[in-house]
């Protein structure tokens, strides 16, 4: 009943949102965000209710096709559930200080909305086909978002990065579908704890290999690994904040939770084959996205850029074969979801107050104009480059960590040189890092003024600001949740 | 022979009875009292439903309880076998046939009153020989239904008689004659490679077992996909639907994207059926046809710019996946193939009915330029929402969850048969498929203005949105729309619906 209402809330407010979006209108702006901020909160009480008391939900649906209503909580969903709710209140208090451009703003809280179901469904689900159908929800509303209320400034652009978005996302999550229906009818069941108990026992070593390399194909156009990142650059530069704030956090996190879930647990063996490539194009992707950023001239793509590379050190930590590998993966999962949603709603804010966001033109000096925007950038970025006490930190170190000791079955030594190859990224990180702060925090330029954060808009950075200190000194509320569904994949005592 | 009288049951003949009944009342009605226009709309309208109400017995059943008749005393052979597929596939195209009339009722204005109860003779005749098709299980049956099911709609294209509707008819009727020639050689070779007239898994078997008849049975079944394929205008055989369609008047074209699909599909399926038990390898012809068809279907459907040519396209598109699961021969691909047909002809339908709709909102011109959707969410909302649910079924992406278990349907058979290569293309149509409809869809939520300021989009031209919607659909065409949406949301929120009719 809880998880129900946890998915019912989002899905009725969003179509209604959207269909009676006309009615809505002569009041404009303040009806449709406060209806979706209390949708949104009501939703995220109920996934909070559904965190503690881990309530389960199996219902027949379609019994032709042996699919299944089945939603759960786990140690391993429970972090991004409360993510997800958490960052889809933030979207919406944002936009009470920065209202959305280009349409009708019940459209845009609708499709809010409809992204945040389609992500709570997808870390709720516990069949497999039903994981690919909530995979598949967000994203019409999300192109939405991008090709509706994007920066205008391109149109040609705009429709560029919305086509590519969608068309990378549906190649991607159709090879998934193709590797799931080959998981399913090999394994005979569609249950992902199921198919996790099993660890891939009764198939066979070919066929294991060929759904797992279909799958992390599939899932590394959403992560996206590096030669498949090249959608998310124009997606991120030009997505209204919320929209980039909700792909970055929440999308990005649907592709590594789907490869623990669908690759790792339930293929070993077949991941074991492939995991050495899997880390390379990772590790490749940490140095890669780190150089775009050392040269990148636009704010938002430098993000988008260094989003590459973080998620780079979630798939080494993946490719490990370890609790501590997967721990970390995990982790870095949250702390991406985290530092790049501070950095994507400042960088927003930014770009509007701008007009544009590039970093070539000379600007105020964020610490002399505006003191907490400048405050919440250097957290941002301090925890970006992996400063130790951020939340960066943890994710990017025990991912290193574990893949310099990684599973018996893995290539020690290339694993070992890849980790020497992602701290030289790490290296990167700090430089981009800092010459992001030196061009427009430090100076003393103050013209041309812009106003400082407030309303909305401040105390989502500083609730974000916070999880970033809190997270960072404290990794264990998130590692403890984890870790024992971790060790359940990986087959290894709990330590 | 001496005692050879088939068993008759007209109960269960009743979903083809009723609307060919209804053709020849419709005829005689004309000769009795003529200038009647809506008379005949009503009686037609009325067949078709009791036909549709016939239907149910035989939906969701389970594989042995299929309703039989028309049975050889002896051996029990029946020529008439409706199982839970041909029963469903009868009910859609009863149903399809139903909101064709809708769109095409009686404005009081248009249409000489002469031709009125020919094209209700010819709607009713071709919908009794899809009906009879999905349930015809011997050659004889099965050819004569199919080609009663085409025929008439080569006169309907080419009744508006302007010279595109002439010349899609042309092309039309090629096809039709083409198809049918390669369909009697199939039969031909179908009753040397078995001995039977009669379209079952024994008669299959039986030429299957021997070594010397084996190729020509399998000769009987490429050819029959090429027959076939004429029909369900797939590729290599597509050429004549976009003329054919564009040229049609409205209704009828979506009368050949519904009943004729329907029509089409179940004929290869009845053929598919009889051969599934033989564990056949793959069927590559099938493969190679619907991987083509596809592809090019999507391709093509990119760069139309007129929207009943993108839909054309579209339905060639949608044929290669209607026959996709079919390359893996088996039961579970005909259930596939038959839901995947289902949810094309409803997402299709809809689609139409809302064109129909603009067409006498807008005018003809205009509702079939692509480029003037632009804006069509600020000025028809509601037209605008069920465009976008049947685009976005037909892309098979929620909330056109309908479209999206579909294709979930479609690619299991594929997987299952592990047919890796078939299946990637068939990743990268879905792709292209999106890219179609996407297209459209930006139209119509993009602002109606180009400038793109950031003002609400509908203020500034609300004096022009009045004038523009002083001229109303006819409510027959909004009841179209309506149905078809409903039915849509419907099945979208439980696809169970539509899916357990195809039984288990």
């Amino acid at each position: 009943m809880i998880l129900l209402l946890a998915l019912v809330i989002p899905a009725v407010t969003g179509t209604a949102l959207i269909l009676y979006g006309r009615v809505f209108r002569p009041s404009a702006e303040g009806n449709a965000n406060t209806l979706s901020l209390v949708a949104s909160v009501a939703t995220a009480g109920f996934v909070t209710a559904a965190v503690i008391t881990r309530p389960v939900l199996d219902q027949p649906w379609l019994p032709s096709l042996g699919v299944r209503m089945h939603f759960s909580v786990d140690g391993i969903s429970a972090p991004l559930l409360i993510l997800t709710a958490a960052l889809s209140i933030a979207v919406v208090l944002n936009a009470r200080s920065r209202p959305p451009h280009g349409g009708s703003s019940s459209m845009f809280y609708g499709c809010l909305q409809l992204v945040e179901l389609g992500a709570l469904a997808t870390f709720l689900a516990r069949d497999a086909v039903i994981f690919y159908l909530s995979f598949e929800v967000v994203l019409i509303p999300m192109w939405v978002l991008i090709s509706r209320y994007g920066d205008s400034h391109d149109l040609a652009a705009r429709a560029d990065a919305s086509g590519r978005f969608v068309l990378y996302t549906v190649l991607g999550s159709t090879l998934m579908l193709i590797g799931i229906l080959a998981l399913v009818q090999a394994s005979g069941t569609a249950n992902l704890d199921a198919l996790a108990a099993a660890h891939g026992a009764g198939l066979a070593r070919h066929t294991q290999i060929i759904i797992a390399a279909l799958l992390l194909v599939g899932m590394g156009i959403k992560i996206p690994v590096f030669p498949l990142h090249t959608w998310l650059p124009p997606a991120h530069t030009i997505a209204p904040t919320a929209g980039s704030v909700m792909l970055a956090a929440v999308l990005l996190k649907m592709g590594t939770y789907g490869v623990v879930r669908l690759v790792i647990a339930p293929l070993p063996i077949g991941f074991g084959a492939l995991a050495p490539a899997f880390a390379v194009v990772g590790v490749v992707g940490i140095v890669w996205g780190g150089l775009a950023c050392l040269v990148e001239n636009d704010l938002k793509r430098l993000i988008a850029y260094s989003s590459v590379a973080h998620m780079g050190f979630v798939v080494l930590g993946l490719s490990s074969g370890t609790t501590a590998g997967l721990q970390a993966a995990l982790f870095a999962n949250i702390a991406h979801g985290v530092v790049s949603a501070l950095l994507f709603f400042l960088v927003g804010g930014l770009k509007e107050r701008w007009g544009s966001a590039d970093l070539a033109t000379a600007r105020a000096a964020l610490r002399e104009v505006s003191p907490r925007l400048g405050l919440a950038l250097v957290v941002g970025f301090a925890a970006s480059l992996g400063l130790p006490g951020l939340v960066g930190f943890w994710g990017e170190f025990l991912a290193m960590y574990s893949a310099w000791n990684p599973a018996p079955d893995r290539p020690q030594t290339l694993m070992r040189v890849l980790v020497v190859v992602a701290v030289l990224g790490a290296g990167v990180a700090a430089a981009y890092s800092l010459r992001v702060l030196r061009l427009i925090w430090s100076g003393d330029r103050t013209t041309p003024a812009h106003e400082d954060a407030r309303g909305g808009e401040w105390s989502v950075l500083a609730v974000l600001v916070a999880a970033v200190l809190v997270l960072g000194v404290a990794p264990g509320l998130v590692l403890n949740s984890t870790s024992k569904d971790v060790a359940a994949i990986t087959m290894e005592v709990s330590r | 022979m001496s005692q050879a009288v088939v068993s008759v049951n007209a109960g269960i003949l009743l979903p083809v009875l009723a609307p060919a009944l209804g053709a020849a009342v419709v005829l005689v009605t004309d000769v009795a009292v003529q200038h009647l226009r809506r008379v005949h709309y009503v009686i037609a309208l009325t067949s078709l439903v009791v036909g549709a109400v016939a239907t149910f017995a035989g939906l969701g059943v389970v594989a042995g309880a299929a309703r039989r008749t028309l049975c050889l005393p002896a051996g029990g052979q029946c020529m008439y076998v409706a199982d839970s597929v041909a029963s469903t596939l009868q009910l859609a195209a009863l149903l399809a046939a139903a909101l064709t009339l809708l769109l095409s009722w009686p404005d009081d204005k248009k249409q000489s009153p002469g031709s009125t109860a020919v094209i209700m003779s010819m709607v009713l005749t071709a919908t009794a020989g899809a009906t009879a098709v999905a349930g015809a299980h011997d050659v004889g049956s099965w050819l004569v239904a199919l080609e009663l099911a085409t025929l008439p709609t080569v006169a309907l294209v080419a009744l508006r008689g302007a010279r595109s509707a002439i010349s899609g008819a042309i092309a039309l009727l090629t096809a039709a004659l083409v198809s049918f020639a390669l369909l009697a050689l199939s039969a031909a070779l179908w009753f040397t490679a078995t001995g039977s007239g009669f379209l079952t898994p024994a008669a299959a078997l039986v030429g299957f077992h021997d070594p010397v008849r084996r190729p020509i049975l399998v000769l009987a079944v490429v050819v029959l996909i090429a027959g076939i394929g004429f029909k369900l205008s797939l590729v290599p055989f597509h050429a004549w639907t976009p003329e054919a369609y564009d040229g049609a008047p409205l209704p009828i074209a979506a009368f050949l994207a519904g009943v004729s699909k329907i029509a089409a599909a179940a004929a290869l399926l009845v053929v598919i059926q009889a051969i599934a038990p033989l564990g056949e390898p793959p069927l590559a012809a099938m493969a190679i046809v619907a991987a083509v068809s596809m592809t090019l279907g999507n391709i093509m459907a990119l760069r139309q710019d007129g929207v009943v040519r993108l839909l054309a396209w579209s339905t060639v598109a949608q044929a290669g996946w209607v026959v996709l699961p079919l390359a893996a021969v088996s039961s579970a691909a005909v259930h596939a193939s038959g839901a995947y047909l289902l949810a094309y002809v409803l997402a299709t339908l809809l689609a139409f009915a809302v064109v129909a709709a603009l067409v006498q909102i807008r005018g003809a011109a205009r509702a079939r330029d692509l480029t003037e959707y632009r804006g069509l969410l600020s000025a028809h909302p509601v037209l605008a929402s069920a465009l976008g649910l049947a685009l976005l079924s037909l892309a098979g992406l929620p909330p056109g969850v309908l479209g999206l278990v579909a294709k979930v349907a479609a690619l299991r058979p594929v997987v299952t048969s592990e047919l890796w290569v078939l299946a990637i293309v068939a990743a990268v149509n879905a792709v292209l498929g999106v890219a179609v409809y996407l297209r459209w869809l930006l139209k119509v939520i993009s602002s109606p203005d180009t400038t793109e300021q950031a003002s609400p989009p509908a203020v500034p031209d609300g004096a022009a949105l009045v004038a523009v919607q002083a001229i109303r659909a006819h409510p027959a065409t909004l009841v179209a729309v309506g149905l078809t949406a409903v039915a849509l949301v419907l099945t979208s929120l439980s696809p169970t619906m539509l899916l357990g009719m195809l039984g288990r």
